[in-house]
């Protein structure tokens, strides 16, 4: 199944043959970056003009094709013969711009962002600082640090860790062989899951809020502050519980899986660990 | 353990004195489970002992298990400084312990003052024994206990059972009193 | 009868006292015999303790360890299909084929492989999911049907790793590694207690993240058409 995009160029390109790109053009507020690369590093910054500056160093072999769909601006790179070799880009973009990032191979960063923001890369770290209203970021190999995000965020990497600062809205994080750690998360709504690796939370636990971290091999560390109202529920195959304070079971003890009540129990806390320790501590 | 850490266990060790079980916690901790089975029947009456007398006989099953299954996970992080019977050993006490600690708010020991339960300070009376040694262990209070076995019948020092229980050493050694004077009268003759 | 005296027997029996301390206390213990007798017994306590013999399990309880380190061998093989019946929950995962991909023609000749559009492409008001996007819901896959999906998944793999570098084709069968060796240790603590919702709800999971894994690794190979 395929698409062929129909690329209007619109952009005039200010290229010097065999030394990169370096162009600036204004763009429209609304305008989407959607940018796929091969391989190489993509860096974005911003600022508050309302234009779009692209530097990119790539061979003379390599030159990059820029143009409009819709409210897409899509940027590519082209080779006059063969694949397209390395291309590093530094990007800066109005703040407000949605983000849409993609690469084979190679780190992907972003710092300053207020708009949306979706990447996707096979081999390469995720560095993203910023990001409003939807915040998606996946990775097959590479770790994920994430922070100032306003919004919902989705991190996921399969061989990597996912380490999230600062977040207000919705956080699904996930890998697969790595740790997850969130920290200063004002959420009513958080998952977490590895397979491999430890959990750490460090957040808000809201009278409303559903908060679910889920490891096969490592601990799960919740910071539990005074004043938190929370049903916890705990279950564990062959791991163990350890509280900083004083707990009181409701019912019995069922073997892999108990609950217990904190306070006025309005929000649920759901803690899973195959085989490793669960651990509620004070600040 | 790693090739390092088992060279320095036989250096450290003159010939003769290289612990029998070496060999197989070098097998286990690389996932040989059989080894590892080996270990646990060379131990477990002693484990199956100590939780029997520290938590009571239901659940001394359960923990011996848990306290196994532990020491698998932690396997790795022996090195070989002290006997492989010594560290699980010290494993164990802390798996029997977390387990009661879970299961409640934090155990509080009798304090010097607080001595509610006049437990054998009174001259005891001469009486037809009705329970054993090891019954009336299991009868002394939860705390009085777990410094009992720990000082008397399993030998740790104060200062690391204060450790081990988040007491001071002045209270461990106020409760193994209390817990002498109360089984002097369960001495079988 | 209470006194100074008797608290520090102990102490004194264990040799705890300072030698000031010591000397007082068996100054004292010269001109008391009943702490004398006190004394006598303590030791004779502390005697017994220290002889207590090691008791020996009531039934062997290494079964139960082993089944819980992933050591024991389950008593009966499932039958190709049949193991799945026992799970209460099952996996709502949709099919390869009818997985949405969509591929974006760049230029001449790169091919870039996407996922289906997000929320961020679409200006649509559908609501985000909620952040349960990984409890297991009802019934989209009968028994057979994940097995199948795994072989399939596996071939288009074989078929197609080596159009991936070595550096991904490797990360790839790690993680599936560390993800089977996860559901052989969950499918054994279900064998060993299929009534535990936990057990099976994890084991469930875990069986859907391979897929998932598998599934990804079949769009990296496709991309490279």
């Amino acid at each position: 199944m395929a698409l062929t995009m129909a690329l209007g160029l619109l952009a005039v390109l200010a290229q010097r043959p065999g030394e990169g790109t370096d162009t600036t053009f204004a763009v429209r507020a609304g305008t989407r970056l959607e940018l796929r690369n091969m391989n190489g590093d993509i860096v974005v910054r911003t600022w508050d003009r309302n234009s779009l500056r692209i530097q990119a160093e790539h061979s003379s072999r390599e030159r990059l094709d820029i143009g409009y769909a819709g409210v897409v601006l899509k940027i590519s790179a082209t080779s006059r013969r063969g694949a397209p070799r390395d291309v590093d880009y530094i990007l800066t973009v109005p703040a407000a711009m949605d983000l849409d990032l993609g690469s084979n191979h190679g780190d992907i960063s972003i710092d300053g962002s207020t708009g949306r923001i979706n990447i996707e890369t096979i081999q390469g770290d995720v560095t993203v600082r910023g990001g409003r209203s939807v915040v998606t970021l996946h990775s097959v190999s590479g770790d994920m640090h994430v922070g100032a995000v306003r919004g919902r965020l989705e991190a996921s990497s399969t061989n990597g860790e996912v380490i999230v600062d600062d977040v207000e809205g919705e956080v699904y994080a996930e890998t697969t062989n790595g740790d997850v750690m969130l920290r200063g998360i004002r959420s009513d709504n958080v998952t977490a899951a590895t397979v491999n690796g430890d959990l750490v939370y460090r957040g808000t636990i809201g009278d409303n809020g559903h908060y679910r971290l889920s490891t096969h091999n490592g601990d799960v560390t919740v910071t539990v502050s005074a004043g938190t109202n929370a049903t916890v529920t705990v279950s564990t195959f062959s791991g163990d519980f350890e509280s900083d304070f004083p707990v009181t079971l409701s019912g019995a003890r069922q073997g892999k899986r108990f609950s217990f009540t904190i306070g006025t129990g309005k929000a649920t806390l759901e803690l899973e660990s195959f085989q490793g320790s669960i651990r509620l501590v004070r600040p | 353990m790693s090739a390092r850490t088992a060279e320095a266990g036989i250096l450290n060790n003159s010939p003769g004195t290289i612990p029998q079980d070496a060999a197989d916690v070098a097998l286990a901790q690389s996932g040989d489970a059989q080894a590892f089975e080996r270990l646990y029947r060379a131990q477990v009456n002693k484990i199956h002992s100590l939780a029997r007398r520290m938590a009571g006989p239901a659940e001394a099953d359960e923990l011996t298990q848990d306290v196994f299954v532990r020491a698998w996970q932690k396997l790795h992080t022996f090195r070989g400084e002290a006997a492989f019977g010594t560290w699980l050993h010290r494993l164990g006490v802390n798996v029997i312990l977390a387990y009661r600690g879970s299961q409640g708010a934090r155990r509080r020991y009798l304090d010097e003052d607080a001595d509610a339960a006049n437990i054998g300070m009174a001259r005891p009376a001469p009486v037809e024994l009705t329970m054993d040694f090891e019954t009336a262990i299991g009868r002394l209070p939860p705390g009085a206990r777990q410094i009992f076995v720990l000082h008397d019948v399993e030998g740790y020092k104060h200062g690391e059972i204060a450790g081990m229980l988040g007491i001071t050493a002045g209270t461990s050694k106020a409760q193994l009193h209390r817990a002498r004077m109360s089984l002097r009268r369960h001495l079988e003759r | 009868m209470t006194d100074q005296w008797t608290p520090r027997l102990s102490e004194y029996l264990d040799d705890e006292l300072s030698a000031a301390e010591r000397l007082q206390i068996e100054a004292h213990l010269g001109g008391c015999p009943a702490c004398r007798e006190t004394l006598a017994e303590l030791r004779a306590v502390v005697a017994r303790a220290e002889s207590l013999e090691d008791g020996v399990p009531a039934r062997d309880l290494w079964r139960g360890v082993a089944e819980r380190i992933g050591a024991a061998r389950p008593a009966v093989e499932p039958a190709a299909g049949g193991g799945w019946r026992r799970l209460r929950l099952t996996l709502s995962v949709p099919q390869l084929a009818a997985a949405a991909l969509a591929l974006m023609v760049m230029s001449a000749g790169s091919v870039w492989l996407t996922r289906p559009p997000r929320p961020i492409m679409q200006e649509a008001s559908a609501p985000p999911v909620s952040g349960s996007a990984i409890t297991v819901s009802p019934v989209a896959m009968g028994d057979g049907a994940y097995e199948s999906a795994v072989r399939d998944l596996e071939l288009v793999l074989a078929q197609g790793r080596g159009r991936l570098d070595t550096a991904t084709v490797r990360v790839l069968e790690q993680n599936l590694r560390i993800i089977d060796e996860a559901i052989t240790e969950s499918r054994r603590a279900v064998a060993a207690d299929p009534a535990s919702p936990y057990l099976n709800a994890h084991l469930a999971q875990t069986m859907k993240r391979k897929l998932e894994l598998l599934r990804q690794a079949a769009r990296l190979t496709a991309a490279r058409t």
